[in-house]
């Protein structure tokens, strides 16, 4: 559990985060997101120890980083780029970590295979391309078998086959219980891994809701038939509401299958009936187009 | 602390640059000690302050300072364990490297330097927590010694460098001074470990 209670942290007379509240549970996906400089990296940084807070706090599991007893068994993160020596190979780079951690070596073996670097194993990290760097620190981050993870921009430099790969392990981890906090610039990526969304611009949180409370629940439509009168009288006498725009109704209320029945007893051809619920990019340009 | 101190020794071993520097250092003192033990004590000195100020600010230039921190939170226990670990090395390089002293004329250089060498190594660590940039601590460093302790003490005044050297002569007096200084440079190193974590 990721409590954020309040968090103000002041660079001079600049507030990098102005008195944020948000909390990330265990269960689900919870994604954050800014634009560069809204806070967010800020907010990590200070939840994960690196960075004092001005005043407000940030919590795990109830108690503040520093006060954890065996931090890297607790949290897993991924808050820099290229965090790895380059004159070190990728395992001696786990082996490091993991004696720090107390964790037993065969993991790194493991971890190695499981994000796909065993091969290049014995390679120095100057010779690894970014995506490789980054599922090595995705790797660092796994090693104490945390139940908390935290990500920055975690996708950052991954491929396609990648990303899917992150997709899936971070929906694995939440699947088993595990918190993830994670921020990242591919919003349409995200919006396919995310269960909550924190909206942060200029230092304070815009939104903290769930993704489906947001993008109305998978219960918004884009209808077109042949006799748009008659579907329009048929959807509001099921207790739909309807609002037209020409030949298209939007259609808010009913799932897609009591829609396309109503259709077909009303004997209307149905040539399009598509999902219209705002997608998470229009969300998150709504929230911060104050800012 | 135990773990920082196995993490920065792991560290060191399977880093080659970090490794050969060890290897070559000690190399050279040996035949060094036989020919001049001011150069060899000089050549330690100089080695236990660099390396220990490279290792430590070599985890903010390559960003593993983060790692660091998240797998040890408590500042002061990190900079115990590195100040630690670096002692350790500097002593040990300095042990390796200096047998030949024991059977010249200059045998209590020998002690006086293994002694003094982690000292220097402290001071190392302190400066790069400090400053966190490796060249602009190298540069500071001899910047120091070369106008402070050069030029305007004349390598006379009680001040760091000048003491070390004094020191390892087998001035027990001045040993106490330079591990006063060191003591010191930990102070305000300790005083600094609030700061927030950041990289290059």
């Amino acid at each position: 559990m990721i409590q954020i209670h309040r968090l103000t942290k002041t660079y001079g007379q600049v507030r990098a985060v102005d008195d944020a509240s948000f909390s990330a549970t265990p269960g689900r996906v919870t994604g954050f997101l800014g634009l560069n400089g809204s806070g967010k990296t800020t907010t990590l940084r200070v939840l994960l120890g690196l960075t004092r807070a001005t005043s407000g706090a940030a919590l795990i599991n109830r108690r503040p980083y520093r006060a954890l007893r065996h931090p890297l068994r607790e949290v897993g993160a991924v808050v820099e780029q290229d965090a790895c020596h380059p004159g070190q190979t990728g395992r001696a780079h786990l082996l490091t970590q993991a004696v720090f951690a107390g964790v037993k070596q065969s993991r790194v073996d493991a971890l190695l295979d499981q994000v796909g670097l065993a091969e290049v194993a014995e390679r120095r990290t100057r010779e690894y391309s970014l995506g490789m760097r980054q599922r090595l620190a995705v790797a660092t981050a796994l090693l104490g078998q945390p139940s908390i993870l935290v990500l920055d921009e975690p996708a950052n430099g991954l491929d396609p086959e990648g990303i899917l790969w992150l997709r899936r392990l971070v929906r694995d981890h939440a699947r088993a219980g595990g918190t993830v906090l994670i921020s990242s610039h591919f919003l349409t990526e995200l919006e396919q891994l995310i269960d909550d969304v924190v909206v942060i611009a200029r230092g304070q949180v815009r939104c903290a809701a769930p993704l489906a409370a947001l993008t109305g629940g998978g219960l918004r439509w884009r209808v077109r038939g042949r006799d748009p009168g008659l579907l329009r009288k048929v959807f509001e006498d099921a207790g739909a509401r309807v609002r037209s725009a020409g030949a298209i109704l939007d259609v808010t209320g009913l799932p897609a299958e009591q829609l396309g029945d109503l259709a077909f007893f009303a004997h209307v051809p149905i040539y399009e009936l598509a999902p219209s619920d705002p997608d998470l990019e229009r969300i998150f340009f709504k929230l911060t187009a104050s800012s | 602390m135990i773990s920082v101190v196995r993490f920065e020794f792991y560290r060191m071993m399977t880093v080659r640059s970090a490794l050969l520097s060890i290897v070559t250092v000690t190399a050279l003192g040996l035949p060094l000690g036989f020919v001049d033990w001011q150069m060899w004590a000089l050549l330690i000195g100089v080695t236990a302050f660099t390396q220990a100020a490279i290792g430590t600010s070599s985890h903010f230039h390559h960003r593993t300072a983060v790692l660091l921190y998240l797998g040890q939170p408590r500042r002061v226990t990190v900079l115990a364990g590195q100040t630690m670990a670096y002692a350790f090395i500097s002593a040990l390089i300095a042990a390796l490297s200096g047998v030949a002293l024991l059977t010249g004329p200059s045998a209590v250089t020998y002690p006086a330097t293994v002694v003094s060498a982690p000292a220097m190594a402290i001071l190392g660590v302190t400066f790069a927590t400090l400053v966190r940039r490796a060249v602009w601590t190298l540069i500071g460093a001899v910047s120091w010694f070369v106008v402070v302790e050069g030029l305007i003490g004349k390598l006379r005044a009680p001040l760091p460098f000048t003491v070390y050297l004094d020191g390892t002569e087998g001035d027990g007096s001045k040993i106490l001074y330079f591990f006063m200084w060191a003591l010191c440079g930990l102070i305000v190193a300790i005083a600094a470990t609030g700061r927030d974590i950041t990289v290059d």
